[in-house]
């Protein structure tokens, strides 16, 4: 029997009354691979972690962790590190007790404690109340308690939220060095540009549904390619692009981004005589893929 | 199960929630006491009933033990930090069994601390006030249980409550409420002895007899239904809830 994955879902949905969070979503993480969890803000990428968790209850469907729905696990904290969304604490209780309650509760040894403080580089903070910390630290303090059963599998909902550059930078090496040792991350974000260096794959989600689920190297090739082109008779151009079954977006006076190869372009171009002052051959960002798979809605 | 316990205890101690209840409890004991001691008259002290009256005092701490008990449960929605605690305890009714055996002992404590300041207090306004004690008669060391299984009991009755409703402020506003409006209104229709707050009330008064209240093993089973149809009212509604 093969190993089941690490998560999965299966004709996931959750209604809260009328409002449908997530419709029939379908996924499986693969193991030992960094995972992107993308979509704008309310696609229902939170709602589809707390299910996987076992905070919030499907309507329907299955939330697999390794197999088993979470609260069948035998021993949670030593198989999934979750960070959640804008983690809240205690406000008086020190960093370190908290902790210390987690470890006593998943029964980890209090070692362990301190070890994970380490890794976080929360030592000198661990006494403090964590209503002195700043939004950083708060979030490494999260980490740190994933951490604490020494999990294979780590789960962030938007842990990049609030951080500064350097608080991301952090948490992106440090992902990858966990996934460097073998772990698996699933991670969520409404902005691509913070999972396109890190994740191996993504899961793209846009209005409770599942639009997309491919390498990140599929991801960009979808980009395509594409050309920006300069010409003093743009809407001629345009004109016989679309002839051409060629679409083009007009992005000022005489310029104009085309989804097709350069080379096309000049022939089309050539063809019908008109005079191109610049052709450049520009693939679509991530993020301008991303923007079209979602509906081209802001985030 | 245990290590759920401990955690749940290691909670209220790394704040400050459980220093200032307690100091709230043995404040109020302390000042309802005084202020009757010296008020009455010495041939009024001297009577055991009312030096049991004042050992009393400490039930005050069932009050406090119900707020305990409601923070134990509801806090961690409060706060939030709800969510840490089932992504370690999935299973949501062990971590509900837990508060409810972490609230009563808390409970347990606060009713014993509040004992020996009553007790000590009491012993002290005897003699300053030069009248015969009767500390040791069974009339007033029947106080200590009373008071002791009431506060248990109580702070088990606020565990429920508190995860019935999951709401901490809410749950302390309401059960205030009840003791102060709903119970005196019960009263007043004459069936007040089956009333939670009475029947904690016929804990408290373990040993003697009362008109308004139950007798104490009836009272205390009254009192242990309610804590108990409360603990797997919340339990269950905890277990259905999603947590956000």
């Amino acid at each position: 029997m093969a190993e089941a994955a690490p998560l999965e879902v299966r004709g996931l949905t959750k209604r809260f009354g009328s409002t449908t969070a997530v419709e029939d979503l379908t996924f499986a993480v693969e193991p030992g691979r960094i995972t992107g969890f993308l979509g704008p803000n309310g696609a229902g990428k939170t709602t589809t972690l707390r299910i996987l968790l076992g905070l919030v209850h499907q309507t329907a469907g299955e939330a697999l962790v390794g197999g088993v729905p979470y609260r069948e696990l035998d021993d949670p904290a030593r198989t999934v590190g979750a960070v959640l969304e804008a983690s809240t604490y205690h406000p008086t209780r020190s960093g370190r007790n908290h902790l210390r309650v987690l470890a006593t509760a998943g029964g980890i040894p209090q070692t362990r404690v301190d070890d994970v403080l380490e890794e976080v580089e929360l030592t000198a903070a661990a006494r403090r109340r964590v209503e002195t910390y700043s939004l950083g630290m708060r979030q490494r303090l999260s980490v740190a308690a994933a951490l604490l059963g020494n999990p294979l599998l780590l789960v962030l909902d938007e842990p990049a939220n609030g951080l500064d550059p350097e608080g991301i930078r952090w948490l992106r090496d440090f992902l990858r060095s966990f996934a460097g040792g073998g772990g698996t991350v699933f991670i969520s974000s409404h902005v691509l540009a913070e999972v396109a260096q890190l994740a191996d794959e993504v899961v793209i989600i846009h209005r409770a549904r599942l639009v997309a689920h491919e390498p990140i190297g599929a991801l960009t090739a979808r980009a395509g390619e594409g050309a920006v082109v300069r010409s003093p008779q743009a809407a001629r151009l345009i004109e016989e692009l679309g002839r051409a079954g060629i679409e083009a977006a007009r992005v000022g006076e005489d310029r104009m981004r085309v989804h097709a190869p350069a080379e096309r372009v000049g022939e089309v171009a050539a063809g019908a005589g008109i005079v191109l002052h610049e052709l450049r051959g520009e693939g679509a960002s991530l993020e301008e893929v991303f923007l079209e798979l979602t509906g081209g809605e802001e985030t | 199960m245990i290590r759920l316990v401990h955690a749940e205890l290691l909670k209220l101690l790394s704040t400050r929630i459980l220093m200032w209840l307690g100091l709230l409890t043995l404040a109020l004991v302390a000042l309802f006491l005084s202020l009757t001691a010296a008020n009455n008259a010495a041939d009024e002290l001297a009577r055991p009933g009312h030096q049991r009256d004042l050992v009393a005092f400490a039930a005050v701490s069932a009050v406090v033990a119900l707020i305990l008990g409601i923070v134990v449960s509801a806090g961690e929605y409060a706060h939030k930090t709800i969510g840490h605690t089932f992504l370690v305890s999935p299973v949501r009714e062990r971590v509900v069994a837990a508060k409810l055996v972490a609230g009563t002992l808390t409970g347990l404590v606060l009713g014993a601390s509040a004992t020996v300041v009553s007790l000590g207090l009491t012993a002290l306004w005897i003699s300053v006030r030069s009248v015969p004690s009767h500390l040791g008669s069974r009339e007033v060391l029947l106080a200590v249980p009373g008071t002791l299984a009431a506060a248990a009991i109580a702070a088990a009755i606020g565990v429920g409550f508190g995860a019935l409703l999951r709401r901490q402020t809410g749950a302390i506003v309401l059960a205030l409420i009840w003791l102060l409006v709903g119970e005196p209104l019960v009263a007043a229709a004459g069936v007040q002895r089956y009333a939670p707050g009475h029947a904690i009330a016929a804990v408290a008064d373990a040993g003697r007899r009362s008109g308004e209240l139950l007798r104490f093993w009836p009272g205390t089973l009254l009192a242990l239904a309610y804590a108990a149809v409360l603990a797997v009212a919340g339990a269950f509604a905890v277990s259905r809830a999603d947590v956000s």
